[in-house]
Protein backbone atom coordinates (compact mmCIF):
# COMPACT_ATOMS: atom_id res chain seq x y z
CA UNK A 1 0.00 0.00 0.00
CA UNK A 2 1.49 3.34 -1.10
CA UNK A 3 1.11 6.56 0.84
CA UNK A 4 1.07 10.06 -0.61
CA UNK A 5 4.03 12.23 0.56
CA UNK A 6 1.62 15.10 1.40
CA UNK A 7 -0.46 12.78 3.55
CA UNK A 8 2.69 11.56 5.24
CA UNK A 9 3.69 15.20 5.90
CA UNK A 10 0.33 15.84 7.57
CA UNK A 11 0.67 12.71 9.70
CA UNK A 12 4.09 13.89 10.77
CA UNK A 13 2.76 17.29 11.79
CA UNK A 14 -0.12 15.83 13.77
CA UNK A 15 1.99 13.15 15.39
CA UNK A 16 4.44 15.82 16.43
CA UNK A 17 1.58 17.66 18.07
CA UNK A 18 0.42 14.52 19.88
CA UNK A 19 3.94 13.68 21.06
CA UNK A 20 4.51 17.25 22.30
CA UNK A 21 1.18 17.06 24.10
CA UNK A 22 2.30 13.95 26.00
CA UNK A 23 6.02 14.57 26.41
CA UNK A 24 6.09 18.38 26.48
CA UNK A 25 7.28 20.66 23.68
CA UNK A 26 10.71 21.05 25.29
CA UNK A 27 11.39 17.30 25.03
CA UNK A 28 14.53 17.01 22.89
CA UNK A 29 13.48 13.69 21.35
CA UNK A 30 10.10 14.59 19.88
CA UNK A 31 11.34 14.16 16.31
CA UNK A 32 12.83 10.76 17.11
CA UNK A 33 9.55 9.54 18.62
CA UNK A 34 7.59 10.78 15.59
CA UNK A 35 10.06 9.19 13.18
CA UNK A 36 9.96 5.84 14.97
CA UNK A 37 6.14 5.95 14.92
CA UNK A 38 6.07 6.60 11.19
CA UNK A 39 8.61 3.87 10.46
CA UNK A 40 6.51 1.30 12.34
CA UNK A 41 3.33 2.56 10.68
CA UNK A 42 4.79 2.34 7.16
CA UNK A 43 6.18 -1.09 7.90
CA UNK A 44 2.74 -2.25 9.06
CA UNK A 45 1.20 -0.83 5.88
CA UNK A 46 3.75 -2.60 3.70
CA UNK A 47 3.17 -5.88 5.49
CA UNK A 48 -0.59 -5.33 5.17
CA UNK A 49 -1.17 -5.64 8.89
CA UNK A 50 -3.99 -3.08 8.79
CA UNK A 51 -6.90 -5.11 7.51
CA UNK A 52 -9.68 -2.66 8.32
CA UNK A 53 -9.02 0.78 6.74
CA UNK A 54 -11.48 2.37 9.18
CA UNK A 55 -9.18 1.52 12.06
CA UNK A 56 -6.07 3.07 10.46
CA UNK A 57 -6.32 6.21 12.63
CA UNK A 58 -6.61 4.24 15.85
CA UNK A 59 -3.78 2.00 14.66
CA UNK A 60 -1.43 4.94 14.02
CA UNK A 61 -2.38 6.55 17.33
CA UNK A 62 -1.79 3.24 19.09
CA UNK A 63 1.68 2.88 17.57
CA UNK A 64 2.48 6.41 18.71
CA UNK A 65 1.29 5.60 22.25
CA UNK A 66 3.56 2.55 22.32
CA UNK A 67 6.58 4.54 21.15
CA UNK A 68 5.86 7.23 23.75
CA UNK A 69 5.59 4.58 26.48
CA UNK A 70 8.85 2.96 25.39
CA UNK A 71 10.55 6.35 25.34
CA UNK A 72 9.31 7.14 28.86
CA UNK A 73 10.55 3.80 30.16
CA UNK A 74 13.94 4.33 28.51
CA UNK A 75 14.33 7.85 29.89
CA UNK A 76 13.21 6.65 33.31
CA UNK A 77 15.86 3.91 33.29
CA UNK A 78 18.65 5.94 31.72
CA UNK A 79 18.07 9.58 32.59
CA UNK A 80 21.72 10.55 32.24
CA UNK A 81 22.92 7.96 29.74
CA UNK A 82 23.80 10.49 27.06
CA UNK A 83 24.76 13.77 28.70
CA UNK A 84 26.66 15.03 25.65
CA UNK A 85 23.82 14.75 23.18
CA UNK A 86 23.09 18.47 23.46
CA UNK A 87 19.36 18.45 24.20
CA UNK A 88 19.30 22.18 24.99
CA UNK A 89 20.70 22.99 21.58
CA UNK A 90 18.20 20.76 19.83
CA UNK A 91 15.33 22.23 21.80
CA UNK A 92 16.20 25.76 20.72
CA UNK A 93 14.35 25.83 17.41
CA UNK A 94 10.86 25.13 18.82
CA UNK A 95 11.45 27.88 21.41
CA UNK A 96 12.11 30.38 18.63
CA UNK A 97 8.96 29.22 16.86
CA UNK A 98 6.96 29.63 20.03
CA UNK A 99 8.31 33.14 20.53
CA UNK A 100 7.36 34.17 16.98
CA UNK A 101 3.96 32.60 17.37
CA UNK A 102 3.45 34.43 20.65
CA UNK A 103 4.18 37.72 18.91
CA UNK A 104 1.54 36.98 16.27
CA UNK A 105 -0.89 35.91 18.98
CA UNK A 106 -0.25 39.09 20.98
CA UNK A 107 -1.10 41.19 17.90
CA UNK A 108 -4.29 39.20 17.31
CA UNK A 109 -5.30 39.65 20.95
CA UNK A 110 -5.23 43.42 20.54
CA UNK A 111 -7.88 43.01 17.81
CA UNK A 112 -10.35 41.42 20.22
CA UNK A 113 -12.63 43.68 22.22
CA UNK A 114 -12.29 43.59 26.00
CA UNK A 115 -15.76 42.05 26.27
CA UNK A 116 -14.85 39.28 23.83
CA UNK A 117 -11.64 38.63 25.75
CA UNK A 118 -13.55 38.37 29.02
CA UNK A 119 -16.03 35.92 27.48
CA UNK A 120 -13.26 33.80 25.99
CA UNK A 121 -11.21 33.79 29.18
CA UNK A 122 -14.24 32.60 31.12
CA UNK A 123 -14.76 29.78 28.61
CA UNK A 124 -11.20 28.63 27.97
CA UNK A 125 -9.27 29.48 31.12
CA UNK A 126 -11.87 29.46 33.85
CA UNK A 127 -13.63 26.46 32.26
CA UNK A 128 -17.09 27.87 32.82
CA UNK A 129 -19.93 26.58 30.68
CA UNK A 130 -21.70 28.68 28.13
CA UNK A 131 -24.95 29.18 30.07
CA UNK A 132 -23.13 30.35 33.18
CA UNK A 133 -21.03 32.81 31.15
CA UNK A 134 -24.09 34.18 29.37
CA UNK A 135 -25.87 34.62 32.70
CA UNK A 136 -23.01 36.34 34.50
CA UNK A 137 -21.95 38.57 31.60
CA UNK A 138 -25.41 39.39 30.41
CA UNK A 139 -24.87 38.19 26.87
CA UNK A 140 -27.12 36.08 24.68
CA UNK A 141 -26.32 32.65 23.30
CA UNK A 142 -25.80 34.29 19.89
CA UNK A 143 -23.39 36.88 21.24
CA UNK A 144 -21.39 34.16 22.97
CA UNK A 145 -21.12 32.12 19.78
CA UNK A 146 -20.18 35.17 17.71
CA UNK A 147 -17.41 36.10 20.18
CA UNK A 148 -16.11 32.54 20.24
CA UNK A 149 -16.16 31.79 16.54
CA UNK A 150 -15.00 35.26 15.42
CA UNK A 151 -11.96 34.87 17.66
CA UNK A 152 -11.39 31.33 16.46
CA UNK A 153 -11.40 32.55 12.86
CA UNK A 154 -8.68 35.11 13.62
CA UNK A 155 -6.52 32.54 15.38
CA UNK A 156 -7.10 29.96 12.65
CA UNK A 157 -5.59 32.45 10.18
CA UNK A 158 -2.56 32.93 12.46
CA UNK A 159 -2.01 29.21 12.61
CA UNK A 160 -2.37 28.83 8.84
CA UNK A 161 0.08 31.70 8.23
CA UNK A 162 2.53 30.15 10.68
CA UNK A 163 2.26 26.86 8.80
CA UNK A 164 2.99 28.55 5.47
CA UNK A 165 6.14 30.15 6.85
CA UNK A 166 7.54 27.03 8.47
CA UNK A 167 8.57 23.61 7.24
CA UNK A 168 6.02 20.83 7.83
CA UNK A 169 7.91 19.61 10.89
CA UNK A 170 7.17 22.78 12.95
CA UNK A 171 4.97 22.35 16.02
CA UNK B 1 -16.73 10.22 21.13
CA UNK B 2 -19.56 11.20 18.83
CA UNK B 3 -17.88 12.13 15.53
CA UNK B 4 -21.11 13.37 13.97
CA UNK B 5 -21.75 15.74 16.85
CA UNK B 6 -18.11 16.81 16.67
CA UNK B 7 -18.64 18.11 13.14
CA UNK B 8 -22.21 19.31 13.44
CA UNK B 9 -22.04 21.02 16.81
CA UNK B 10 -19.17 23.56 16.91
CA UNK B 11 -19.72 24.32 20.59
CA UNK B 12 -19.50 20.64 21.52
CA UNK B 13 -16.23 20.41 19.58
CA UNK B 14 -14.93 23.55 21.22
CA UNK B 15 -15.64 22.20 24.70
CA UNK B 16 -13.95 18.92 23.80
CA UNK B 17 -10.89 20.76 22.46
CA UNK B 18 -10.75 22.99 25.54
CA UNK B 19 -10.91 19.98 27.85
CA UNK B 20 -8.27 18.18 25.80
CA UNK B 21 -5.91 21.16 25.95
CA UNK B 22 -6.50 21.54 29.68
CA UNK B 23 -5.90 17.77 30.08
CA UNK B 24 -9.35 17.29 31.56
CA UNK B 25 -10.32 14.33 29.34
CA UNK B 26 -9.85 10.82 30.65
CA UNK B 27 -7.35 8.60 28.83
CA UNK B 28 -9.97 6.94 26.62
CA UNK B 29 -11.56 10.23 25.56
CA UNK B 30 -8.18 11.77 24.83
CA UNK B 31 -7.14 8.73 22.80
CA UNK B 32 -10.40 8.82 20.82
CA UNK B 33 -9.92 12.50 20.02
CA UNK B 34 -6.27 11.98 19.03
CA UNK B 35 -7.21 9.10 16.74
CA UNK B 36 -9.79 11.38 15.18
CA UNK B 37 -7.61 14.45 14.59
CA UNK B 38 -4.77 12.36 13.17
CA UNK B 39 -7.03 11.83 10.16
CA UNK B 40 -9.24 14.91 10.31
CA UNK B 41 -7.57 18.11 9.09
CA UNK B 42 -10.56 20.24 10.04
CA UNK B 43 -10.54 19.21 13.70
CA UNK B 44 -6.76 19.47 13.85
CA UNK B 45 -6.92 23.06 12.57
CA UNK B 46 -9.58 23.85 15.15
CA UNK B 47 -7.36 22.36 17.82
CA UNK B 48 -4.37 24.47 16.78
CA UNK B 49 -6.47 27.62 16.53
CA UNK B 50 -7.90 27.04 20.01
CA UNK B 51 -4.44 26.43 21.39
CA UNK B 52 -3.23 29.75 19.91
CA UNK B 53 -6.26 31.50 21.31
CA UNK B 54 -5.73 30.02 24.76
CA UNK B 55 -2.08 31.03 24.66
CA UNK B 56 -3.15 34.56 23.78
CA UNK B 57 -5.73 34.67 26.53
CA UNK B 58 -3.14 33.47 29.02
CA UNK B 59 -0.57 36.01 27.93
CA UNK B 60 0.28 38.83 30.21
CA UNK B 61 -0.62 42.34 29.43
CA UNK B 62 1.79 43.92 31.85
CA UNK B 63 2.46 47.44 30.70
CA UNK B 64 5.36 49.53 31.88
CA UNK B 65 4.78 53.26 32.04
CA UNK B 66 7.18 55.93 33.19
CA UNK B 67 5.99 59.06 34.90
CA UNK B 68 9.03 61.28 35.54
CA UNK B 69 11.35 59.00 37.55
CA UNK B 70 8.60 56.61 38.60
CA UNK B 71 7.81 53.26 37.05
CA UNK B 72 4.17 52.25 36.90
CA UNK B 73 3.37 48.59 36.27
CA UNK B 74 -0.18 47.85 35.26
CA UNK B 75 -2.10 45.03 33.65
CA UNK B 76 -4.10 46.00 30.59
CA UNK B 77 -6.54 43.13 31.09
CA UNK B 78 -7.72 40.84 33.87
CA UNK B 79 -4.66 39.18 35.38
CA UNK B 80 -3.91 36.50 37.94
CA UNK B 81 -0.84 36.56 40.14
CA UNK B 82 -0.77 32.86 40.88
CA UNK B 83 1.92 30.19 40.89
CA UNK B 84 1.31 29.03 37.33
CA UNK B 85 0.43 32.37 35.79
CA UNK B 86 2.40 34.03 33.05
CA UNK B 87 1.70 37.39 34.71
CA UNK B 88 3.78 36.37 37.71
CA UNK B 89 6.77 35.70 35.47
CA UNK B 90 6.21 39.01 33.71
CA UNK B 91 6.14 40.89 37.00
CA UNK B 92 9.36 39.17 38.05
CA UNK B 93 11.06 40.13 34.78
CA UNK B 94 9.83 43.71 34.86
CA UNK B 95 11.78 44.47 37.98
CA UNK B 96 15.20 43.49 36.83
CA UNK B 97 16.00 47.12 36.14
CA UNK B 98 17.33 49.59 38.67
CA UNK B 99 14.11 51.37 39.44
CA UNK B 100 13.72 53.03 42.81
CA UNK B 101 10.15 54.32 42.63
CA UNK B 102 7.77 51.60 41.59
CA UNK B 103 4.00 51.69 41.63
CA UNK B 104 2.19 48.41 40.96
CA UNK B 105 -1.37 48.89 39.80
CA UNK B 106 -3.39 45.88 41.02
CA UNK B 107 -6.77 47.05 39.76
CA UNK B 108 -6.95 44.30 37.09
CA UNK B 109 -5.59 41.53 39.32
CA UNK B 110 -8.55 39.24 39.90
CA UNK B 111 -6.74 36.52 41.80
CA UNK B 112 -3.61 36.30 43.89
CA UNK B 113 -2.14 33.39 45.84
CA UNK B 114 0.87 32.89 48.11
CA UNK B 115 3.21 32.90 45.10
CA UNK B 116 1.76 36.22 43.97
CA UNK B 117 2.03 37.73 47.43
CA UNK B 118 5.58 36.40 47.65
CA UNK B 119 6.38 38.05 44.35
CA UNK B 120 5.12 41.41 45.60
CA UNK B 121 7.45 41.08 48.60
CA UNK B 122 10.29 40.01 46.28
CA UNK B 123 9.66 43.14 44.20
CA UNK B 124 9.73 45.21 47.38
CA UNK B 125 13.00 43.62 48.58
CA UNK B 126 14.58 44.10 45.18
CA UNK B 127 13.74 47.80 45.05
CA UNK B 128 14.63 48.43 48.70
CA UNK B 129 18.09 47.05 47.99
CA UNK B 130 18.45 49.89 45.50
CA UNK B 131 17.35 52.39 48.19
CA UNK B 132 13.93 52.62 46.62
CA UNK B 133 10.36 51.70 47.46
CA UNK B 134 7.34 49.90 45.99
CA UNK B 135 3.75 51.02 46.47
CA UNK B 136 0.47 49.48 45.43
CA UNK B 137 -2.41 51.09 43.62
CA UNK B 138 -6.09 50.17 43.57
CA UNK B 139 -6.15 46.54 44.69
CA UNK B 140 -9.55 44.89 44.34
CA UNK B 141 -11.44 44.14 47.55
CA UNK B 142 -10.44 40.48 47.37
CA UNK B 143 -6.75 41.25 46.95
CA UNK B 144 -6.93 43.98 49.59
CA UNK B 145 -8.34 41.46 52.09
CA UNK B 146 -5.44 39.11 51.48
CA UNK B 147 -2.93 41.94 51.79
CA UNK B 148 -4.45 42.84 55.15
CA UNK B 149 -4.65 39.25 56.44
CA UNK B 150 -1.04 38.61 55.59
CA UNK B 151 -0.05 42.05 56.91
CA UNK B 152 1.68 42.83 53.67
CA UNK B 153 -0.22 46.11 53.65
CA UNK B 154 1.92 47.21 56.59
CA UNK B 155 5.01 46.92 54.40
CA UNK B 156 3.61 47.99 51.05
CA UNK B 157 1.75 51.27 51.15
CA UNK B 158 -1.53 51.14 49.28
CA UNK B 159 -3.18 54.04 47.43
CA UNK B 160 -6.50 54.40 45.70
CA UNK B 161 -5.64 57.52 43.78
CA UNK B 162 -2.79 57.59 41.29
CA UNK B 163 -1.99 61.27 41.81
CA UNK B 164 -1.70 60.78 45.57
CA UNK B 165 0.57 57.79 45.01
CA UNK B 166 2.86 59.88 42.76
CA UNK B 167 2.95 62.70 45.31
CA UNK B 168 3.85 60.26 48.07
CA UNK B 169 6.93 59.18 46.13
CA UNK B 170 8.05 62.76 45.74
CA UNK B 171 7.47 63.64 49.37
CA UNK B 172 9.67 60.80 50.67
Amino acid sequence: MEIDPDVLGRYRLKLRYKVCYHLGSSCPDVEDVVQETLIRFLRALREEKIRNPDSTAAFLSGICNNVIQEYRRRVWKEPLSDPDSGPAERAEAPEVDVFELRQAIAVAMTQLSQRDQDILRAFFLEERDKDEICRSMGCSDGQFRVALFRAKERFRRIYQEALKQKPPGGH
Amino acid sequence: MDKIQLHQNPLFREELIRDYLLKRLDADEAEAFESHYLFCDECFEELRASQSLMTGLGQSKLELRRVQDMLVLQFAGPAQLTRQSFELTELRRALQQKDTKVLIDLSRVTKIDSAGLGQLIACYSHVVKNQGTVKLLNPTAKVQTLLRLTRIDSVLETYYDERQAFESFNST
